[in-house]
């Protein structure tokens, strides 16, 4: 089936991201909008841009019925999600192809499982994957997760059953605090998902996230494109992502591919997804969920291998078969994504959002920048506060690592905090750049202070050249004007 | 006669600068701005805007930018003698430290709280903040309501003045 | 040569010391900064220059000739505010309580000639505890010299006094003299005698603070035009102030860039409340009408029936007069009428044009306005008004009822442009009172008098209470929406930028003081 013109079905970098891929093929595309959204560089970038609703993403993002309402108006031929917002909903899924349009991307069924973090676990139970002691259904009885939490042993982690980006989830070191974690935990995956049951598992201390992109097509071939390392985290949610893995060996590798190939197998998946496993200090894994979408750091993979990931979607949305072959595939080079969030890294990384008065990304070669935000243009606070990814390719794990922090120089934002000194601090950090590193990175080394230090280094020369300047200019002689 | 300068950095940083600190600067004009050396660190440094009047200064440090505003000594003077100038301060509330939506306001005038009570929720980014008291006290006033939408800085709840 | 360099540098060291550190500290305990920081703070870093450091004062009665401090007592000189060249004098209290001596007056003097003949404004900062008594009748001549230049310069120079610590005895007719007097909240006063005087002749015991502090002048005398929290606050506002005035009356004041987009302002729209008794904020409608945050109001706290000041429009400096709805429904008194006409004449004296914002019920009725002159009084604002030749426009936003309709730059007194919003009731009287006198009678008569009066008032409110009987007339030049009110403005005071105006040769007028 012939695809003609695509919406995206989301904003910013993404929405962009998308859509470079869909114009290179020759393929029209839809941006939609919220009112605040009016201006944004997605609109413009797009063939076509259709309105679907007021700022907040309940009354415009994820009105799935609208959407596919416009797309079918514009003649849309197929729907890609983006991340977020409508991409793991299988019943936007489903009401989609019901519409005959394409969703560009996984059965509805194999989203509604993997979904569920417990029928995940479920289903490819058969296949003998290693998994995360913990519980096999969903609750919200605290009762019931106090005798659950005691029976596995503490520390234990509350998630959100319907997650995914740290939303809803929780540590919990002792029985004294579950009860109000839990009720946090519930209220949040409440709000983002509509959906407050969560599951409880054993936490793995000083774990790597890693995670293995897969790559299925509707003749049974699944293809998997290697590993991200994604252990670099704040609040749970990833800030700096790096392809290959400076741990895994050549066996470790094909050991999680193959069972990352097995995931995707037992959902019968299609098109691009993402299997994320725990790697412990033992370097055992265990697997973790599956994300059945486009992810944030695919980028990393594409510039390893080759590999537009979107333009493979595109390919097996249309029916055709993977062009190619999982020997073929080789990693070369190096990869690293920092996620350049509005945020402080002096406060705890409390959203900064405010106006971009200065706003000037990095150039060169081995850079790529996605981007959905521009200078003068004010941040939402609807919407999650990232406002690109610098994504770097050196020959070797060191040249990237050098090469992205100097384009972390050579950024210039004005008007709200960013995570870009976090990522100076993590490119400089020795724990970094040996690759000895876990998840709980931001917690064993970084804090406030040192990035503090820096700044207040550099305050200082400013305060010295600032009144430097001025007192040179005192001795300017002045005349009154006319 | 003292002839330090107070300059306050980003309204974050604040140093006192002696003219013996600026004549030991290893500062070298370039065609662009001046290339520093500070504990044999190299540094480059341009001057993006300067206002002479209002002592205000905008500096690029390695690229990245920071605003210097200076005080000479009888800016000193008149804050040491308490002067303010234009706005008042406010120090038994609680402010919004980012824009964002009240999700739920958990105290009522009234009410006593105790240090660590929460106060308000606010949902930034789709994550929520719970922000607690800071203090033992009761609260004056609760100036928004849920569902709310306020600006980073806006007053949400007022303690009691306490002794 | 290097000890006649050092035997200057000496001089100078001392005079920057004034009275002495002791003095200095006393000073700063007292929240009052000394005469050389206040000059300082007041001028662009760097443009002072003094005139006169090394002056001292030729007394030797009383030992004063032990005594000696270069100044004596007074800072003088020019330098820039803004880039704009001022002269200004500054009283050290740190010498002799800044008494004023012979040769501290000479030193005033001298800037203020100056100031004459070069066409700056003249700033005084005053904070002195009066004459230097030691001197007798030497001081209050120096006294004399300066009210005699203080009237010489005004209506050609803006003179500004801001009193930042004692202002007692003759010392206070200087400021009165002058444009603007500005004092410091609880560290000023001014008064033509002390408490002390006071309870000896009036038996009235009362504090300074009570007698003739900052509040009392800015809220019962109306000596005060603007006040301050504290010193920095004052040098601040008096800053703020200047930037609205010309350097002298050949001059127009400096126009701001400002970039002109639609300038449509819907806020205006819904201002005026249904009721025609219920009262608004016309502070709300300046703010809608001018730039944004450029009001400046004096007499912010006298006679608050009407608002005064400056403020911008499209970057030109423009002076306000407006009835007040919240206060006394906008009335005209005694006190009301006072104000604005100063205000209307310091505005005609340098060029700056005027806007008059009008919602007035008429003049306040009552044996307390009649004992104390309205009549003359509020002839003192159609006297200014008539006289005033700046461009001049008109906005009736509601109420413009009887004389107070003629009095408020009614299109015959000369005003250049009138314009009256839909809201605006241009009448003799409100319909209640004008229906009582002409039907009279057939009210009388009716079976249901107040069923009748308030038919008659409904019939009377329908004919008169609009503006288009004005209009009709051509005494309103157009009837226009009040979201369109600053468009209108604008090009109105562009307009009206060349008007040339005369008056008919004569010496001076003579208003009814």
């Amino acid at each position: 089936m012939d695809i003609k013109k695509i919406l995206v079905a989301n904003r910013g970098e993404i929405a962009i991201r998308v859509m470079t891929t869909a114009k290179r093929m020759g393929i029209k595309t839809v941006a939609i909008y919220s009112t605040v959204d009016r201006n944004a560089p997605h609109v413009r970038y797009a063939d076509e841009a259709v309105c679907v609703g007021e700022a907040p993403s309940n009354q415009s993002y994820l009105l799935g019925d609208k959407i596919i309402a416009f797309a079918k108006e514009l003649n849309v031929d197929a729907i890609h999600p983006g991340y977020g917002f409508l991409s793991e909903n299988a019943a936007f899924a489903k009401a989609v192809t019901e519409s005959n349009i394409i969703f560009i991307g996984p059965e509805p069924k194999a989203i509604e499982v993997m979904g569920s973090k417990l029928a995940a676990k479920e289903a490819v139970k058969a296949y003998d994957i290693p998994m995360v002691p913990g519980i096999d259904e969903a609750i919200t009885d605290v009762d019931k997760a106090k005798a659950i939490a005691n029976d596995i042993g503490f520390p234990i982690l509350i998630k959100a059953s319907a997650g995914g980006g740290g939303k809803g989830m929780r540590v919990v070191n002792e029985e004294a605090e579950l009860a109000s974690q839990m009720k946090l935990a519930i209220s949040e995956a409440t709000a983002a998902f509509g959906d407050g049951s969560v599951f409880i598992e054993k936490y793995v201390s000083s774990p790597r996230h890693i995670e293995i992109q897969v790559m299925a097509d509707n003749y049974g071939t699944v293809l998997h494109l290697f590993e991200r390392e994604c252990s670099i985290q704040r609040r749970h949610q990833k800030v700096v992502e790096e392809a290959p893995s400076s741990v895994l060996t050549p066996a470790l590798r094909e050991a999680m591919g193959n069972a990352a190939v097995q995931v995707a197998k037992a959902c019968n998946y299609r098109g691009a997804g993402t299997v994320e496993f725990l790697l412990d200090d033992q370097h055992n894994f265990y697997f973790l969920e599956m994300n059945t979408r486009l992810q944030v750091e695919h980028p990393v993979t594409e510039l390893i291998t080759g590999v537009d990931l979107v333009e493979l979607q595109i390919r097996v949305a249309r029916g055709e078969v993977l062009p190619i072959l999982q020997e073929d595939l080789k990693i070369q080079g190096h990869a690293l994504e920092l996620r350049v969030y509005a945020e402080d890294p002096l406060n705890d990384f409390l959203p900064s959002v405010g106006h971009l008065s200065t706003y000037t990304l990095p150039e060169g070669d081995g850079i790529r920048v996605d981007n959905g935000f521009e200078e003068g243009m004010d941040i939402p606070i609807y919407y999650d506060p990232m406002l690109s990814k610098l994504i770097v390719y050196g020959k070797t794990r060191e040249e990237a690592i050098e090469m992205l922090s100097k384009a972390i120089d050579d950024y210039k934002i004005e008007g709200v905090q960013t995570t870009l000194p976090f990522g100076k601090f993590v490119c400089e950090h020795e724990a970094f750049r040996s690759g000895n590193f876990d998840t709980h990175f931001v917690k064993n080394y970084y804090s406030p202070e040192a990035l503090k230090k820096r700044f207040e280094e550099e305050a200082r020369i400013a305060a010295l050249i600032a009144v430097k300047q001025h007192i040179q200019e005192q001795r300017i002689l002045r005349l009154p004007t006319t | 006669m003292n002839n330090n300068y107070k300059a306050t950095v980003n309204q974050e940083f604040e140093f006192t600068i002696s003219q013996e600190e600026l004549s030991q600067l290893d500062a070298v004009q370039t065609t662009t701005g001046y290339h520093i050396l500070h504990n044999n660190t190299s540094f480059k440094a341009e001057i993006d805007a300067s206002n002479f009047a209002q002592k205000t200064y905008q500096v690029q440090i390695n690229n990245n930018i920071y605003n210097v505003t200076i005080a000479d000594k009888i800016d000193l003077l008149i804050k040491d003698m308490g002067f303010s100038i234009g706005t008042t301060k406010q120090l038994n509330a609680l402010t919004a430290p980012m824009p964002g939506l009240i999700l739920d306001v958990q105290v009522v005038a009234g009410q006593e709280v105790k240090e660590g009570d929460t106060l308000v929720i606010l949902s930034a980014m789709k994550m929520e903040n719970s922000f607690v008291s800071h203090m033992d006290g009761t609260i004056k006033a609760v100036h928004v309501v849920k569902d709310d939408a306020v600006d980073k800085g806006q007053l949400l709840v007022e303690f009691e003045e306490t002794n | 040569m290097d000890s006649k360099i050092k035997t200057l540098n000496e001089k100078i060291e001392l005079a920057h010391l004034g009275g002495g550190k002791h003095r200095i500290e006393k000073q700063h305990q007292k929240k009052k900064l000394t005469a050389r920081e206040r000059v300082h703070y007041l001028l662009d870093d760097g443009s002072f220059e003094e005139i006169g450091i090394l002056v001292t004062h030729r007394t030797t009665d009383f030992g004063m000739e032990k005594e000696i401090y270069y100044g004596d007592g007074v800072v003088t000189g020019y330098g820039t505010v803004n880039g704009r060249l001022i002269y200004l004098f500054a009283q050290d209290f740190t010498v002799f309580g800044g008494a004023l001596s012979e040769t501290h007056a000479e030193k005033i003097c001298k800037i203020m000639d100056l100031a004459m003949k070069v066409g700056a404004p003249l700033i005084g900062l005053n904070d002195s505890g009066g004459a230097r008594i030691q001197e007798g009748v030497r001081s209050l001549g120096g006294y004399a010299d300066i009210f005699y230049r203080n009237v010489q310069a005004s209506g050609v120079i803006p003179q500004i006094s801001a009193i930042m610590g004692p202002c007692a005895g003759g010392a206070v007719y200087s400021p009165a003299m002058t444009d603007f007097t500005m004092m410091v909240e609880d560290t000023s006063y001014m008064f033509v005698t002390g408490p002390n005087v006071v309870k000896t002749v009036t038996n009235e015991e009362v504090t300074s603070e009570e007698l003739g502090g900052a509040s009392t002048h800015s809220a019962k005398s109306g000596v005060a035009h603007i006040t301050s929290a504290n010193d920095a606050q004052c040098l601040e506002d008096l800053k703020s102030l200047l930037s609205y005035l010309p350097q002298n009356n050949t001059e127009t004041p400096k126009k701001l860039p400002f970039t002109l987009q639609d300038e449509v302002r819907e806020q205006l729209a819904t201002i005026i409340p249904d009721s025609a008794n219920k009262p608004y904020d016309m502070h709300e409608v300046i703010t809608g009408i001018i730039d944004d945050d450029s009001f400046y109001e004096v007499h912010k706290d006298y006679a608050e029936n009407i608002i005064v000041g400056f403020a911008r429009l499209g970057g030109r400096s423009i002076g306000i007069v407006a009835n007040q709805p919240m206060f006394l429904a906008g009335v005209l008194d005694v006190n009301s009428s006072k104000k604005a006409a100063r205000f209307t004449r310091f505005c005609d004296c340098f060029n700056i044009p005027l806007l008059v914002l009008v919602d007035v019920p008429g003049f306040l009725p009552g044996t307390d306005q009649e004992w104390n002159g309205i009549i003359v009084h509020g002839a003192k604002l159609l006297y200014a008004l008539s006289e005033a030749t700046v461009p001049r426009v008109t906005v009736i936003t509601r109420k413009a009822y009887g004389g107070a309709y003629d009095v408020m730059n009614s299109k015959h007194i000369g005003a250049d442009l009138n314009y009256a919003w839909p809201s605006a009731e241009i009448a003799v009287m409100g319909a209640k009172g004008a229906s009582e006198i002409i039907f009279r009678k057939e009210i009388k008569a009716a079976d249901d008098p107040a069923q009748k009066l308030l038919e008659k008032e409904n019939e009377y409110a329908a004919k008169f209470a609009n503006p288009y009987r004005a209009a009709q007339r051509g005494f309103i030049d157009e009837v226009i929406l009040p979201e369109d009110t600053r468009r209108k403005l604008i090009k109105a005071f562009s307009m009206l930028e060349n008007k040339e105006a005369t008056l008919p040769k004569k010496k001076h007028g003579n208003i009814p003081l």
